[in-house]
């Protein structure tokens, strides 16, 4: 009798815990989900990341500190939607990863909100960081009122990726560091085949970072204003730039949005439908451990603008920060100062995981696959920070959604530019 | 126990009125905690512009409700959402019964065929929008190849809706038709046998013995479901990519919530949408409930 009551008792918890897995689906409401981000115990730090390419690499870094020093990382990759409602969540409940991944496009929220560790005097005292190792730029990115909160991670460049069987196909020259935009739509619409099999060039309409802010800078054109207060879409260069993009949607180089949108373009680009597309230097541990981009793929610089005759490319930085609330923050700055030193930052180059922050240490990165990367480096002459304020995520998917109207052609991108630059300005006025 | 009038309670009766509650109690707990905490923190929170991480709330009173009421984007994820229940609720009702009937017979392999319509709720749902985003693809994806079509499926603004109600009828038949199942299992047999001596064919005793003995089972699946369609989320995040232009058009009024509360991180507008949205649950599931009195028959 008492068994059958303990046993009825267990499986009305067993209810309970299945409550737990469905429930909470429409609740907007604060409960910080510990598990998924599991601020951890037992000394072992727990860091988050977004990338699946750069696993292989970051974890073998992690484990060199393991060895070093014996403290125990356990590292979890979540994909960059989630990984922000991951954070959040965490931030909230009190239960970030000890170490984890920032961009631009969000530190300004967490380092006002005394979200991330101060790594102010810890850096300061640090042998292994100097801050003048790194670009200045991307420290920018993670101070806040004159304190750090992350440590330069990486750094990247955008270069345009080329199928050289497509070119020889269509006996073309390959691209050249020459090369002007309007070069890159000449060549585009000689790859375009007209039954839709293969498409000269790939820039959807997200594709910001790598794609068309690099043409609005080329122009003279901007996004931000330099003090962050105004939006720069319905400023003449920007909206000129932005019509060149338009020129190259109307003239059919392009897939269809819809296509795009369904497959991305690295898929188009690794299936051989795309002959060109240009893309962030983080893109390259993929095409080097994708056979077909391995075989018929190479990079070259970005084009530049005919009228200018400026070549810039956008870049960004990501940084490793900890928790301020964390329970092992020695550990997890032990740890951040490892990442950030030479040491595992030229490992970082080596492997090829991404361009390190680290000054020297790019060469080694060139050698790590065999594409032409020098490209990239080649683009850090002329970089612009990618725009950002405390309140980037918002308004640029407000961007992309007037983008797409242009893209189906129901809207021109003379008005889509001013929608834009009204919508930002009213979010940025509210920051 | 003869002198009544007093709820002296025997030791027994006692005991029962403990060993129930406890029984219970985990549930209950489960219950205030994960869903009726959260709903009032919810409508609170609709009320305020909400800071970062729940810091710096700022009291707007009704600001939020009259934002949702003049946003266009709102009344369009509302009538995506009532689409897809539209097509989804119906169908898979009505398709999970045909096949609750077919399968209640003897015959051979009968729980190998249950087993094959039950397996899409067990996968996991993430895996099952995996699976129908290739078969949907315009350009690789198996349908439009095997029937040499050029349909864009999930990203022309006019069909993506249903195509994505598609998925959700694969995927919930199982589940109905064991309910389906289960009904049909109370239904005595001595009705048919009578049915048939007066020469009703099988149709006719469907509609007419099954349908209205069944009507208990099928209201409480329409209400369940049609709370549930409302509630759609997994399927449009999966299958859409953010920037699929017929995401305005397929959108559910959760999917809305998710981006105004967690991309946008405006949990104030967020919380608005889904007050919302448990209001119309509502009122749509006060009118089944007295519409019930119409057609469903309790024994």
């Amino acid at each position: 009798m008492k068994l059958k009551k303990l046993a009825a008792l267990g499986l009305a918890g067993a209810m309970v815990l299945s409550t737990a897995a469905c429930g909470g689906g429409d609740s907007g409401s604060s409960d910080g989900d510990s598990g998924s981000s599991g601020g951890s115990g037992g000394g072992e730090l727990s860091v988050s990341i977004w990338d699946t390419n750069q696993e292989p690499g970051i974890n073998e870094i992690l484990a060199d500190f393991t060895e070093e020093t014996g403290i125990k990382t356990k590292l979890t990759v979540v994909k960059w939607d989630e990984y922000w409602t991951m954070l959040e969540a965490g931030a909230q409940g009190g239960s970030l990863p000890d170490v984890f991944w920032m961009h631009s496009n969000e530190s300004e929220r967490y380092m006002s909100n005394d979200m991330l560790l101060d790594l102010t005097d810890k850096i300061a005292e640090s042998d292994l960081i100097d801050p003048a190792n790194y670009p200045e730029d991307v420290w920018g990115l993670y101070t806040h009122e004159d304190k750090y909160y992350a440590v330069p991670k990486d750094v990247d460049t955008i270069a345009l990726w080329y199928n050289k069987t497509m070119f020889d196909e269509a006996e073309l020259e390959y691209p050249t560091a020459d090369w002007t935009w309007d070069d890159m739509f000449e060549a585009a619409k000689k790859l375009t085949k007209d039954d839709g099999s293969q498409y000269g060039l790939a820039i959807r309409n997200d594709n910001n970072q790598a794609g068309y802010y690099n043409m609005i800078h080329d122009n003279g054109g901007a996004i931000i204003s330099e003090d962050k207060t105004k939006s720069e879409w319905d400023s003449p260069e920007t909206i000129e730039a932005m019509e060149q993009l338009e020129e190259f949607i109307k003239a059919g180089v392009m897939p269809s949005i819809e296509t795009m949108s369904e497959n991305g373009e690295d898929v188009l680009f690794q299936s051989g439908k795309v002959a060109m597309v240009p893309q962030g230097s983080w893109m390259v541990a993929a095409y080097r451990d994708n056979e077909y981009t391995a075989e018929n793929c190479d990079v070259v610089e970005l084009p530049k603008s005919a009228a200018t005759g400026r070549r810039s490319s956008v870049y960004n930085g990501l940084g490793w920060a900890a928790s301020a609330n964390g329970e092992n923050t020695e550990n997890a700055w032990k740890l951040i100062e490892y990442l950030g030193s030479e040491k595992a930052q030229q490992k970082q180059a080596e492997l090829g995981v991404t361009m390190s922050a680290y000054e020297g240490t790019s060469d080694a990165w060139a050698k790590s696959a065999d594409f032409n990367l020098q490209a990239y480096l080649n683009m850090m002459d002329d970089m612009v920070i990618r725009p950002y304020s405390k309140s980037t995520v918002t308004w640029e998917n407000e961007d992309n959604e007037i983008l797409k109207d242009v893209y189906t052609g129901d809207k021109s991108m003379a008005d889509a530019c001013k929608e834009m630059a009204e919508q930002m300005n009213e979010k940025l006025a509210e920051e | 126990m003869a002198n009544s009038g007093k709820p002296a309670k025997t030791g027994r009766e006692k005991s029962e009125f403990l060993w129930g509650w406890l029984f219970i109690l985990p549930t209950v707990i489960g219950l205030v905690i994960l869903n009726i905490i959260p709903i009032f923190q919810t409508i609170y929170q609709s009320f305020f512009k909400t800071g970062d991480f729940g810091k710096g709330n700022i009291f707007v009173g009704f600001e939020n409700y009259s934002k949702v009421f003049g946003d266009s984007e709102v009344w369009q994820s509302l009538i995506n959402t009532l689409k897809y229940a539209v097509v989804e609720v119906p169908f898979s009702i009505a398709i999970a019964l045909v096949l609750a009937v077919l399968l209640n017979r003897k015959m051979r392999g009968r729980s190998v065929y249950r087993t094959i319509i039950f397996l899409p709720m067990v996968a996991a749902p993430a895996a099952v929008a995996m699976v129908w985003r290739w078969l949907f693809n315009s350009d690789f994806g198996l349908i439009n190849n095997v029937f040499h079509l050029n349909v864009k499926w999930i990203s022309d603004p006019k069909i993506a809706v249903y195509a994505v109600a598609v998925i959700g009828i694969w995927s919930i038949l199982g589940y109905n038709m064991v309910l389906f199942l289960s009904g049909l299992q109370e239904i005595p047999g001595d009705y048919y046998e009578a049915a048939s001596i007066d020469g009703a064919t099988g149709i006719k005793s469907f509609f007419h013995i099954t349908i209205p003995l069944l009507s208990p089972t099928i209201f409480f699946v329409l209400v369940t479901r049609v709370i549930g369609a409302l509630q759609v989320f997994d399927l449009m995040y999966m299958v859409m990519d953010k920037s699929n232009p017929a995401l305005d058009k397929t959108q559910s009024l959760v999917y809305l919530f998710y981006k105004y509360a967690f991309i946008n991180k405006n949990m104030g507008y967020g919380a608005t949408i889904v007050v919302l949205l448990l209001i119309i649950t509502m009122i749509v599931t006060v009118f089944q409930m007295i519409g019930q009195k119409k057609w469903v028959f309790y024994n």
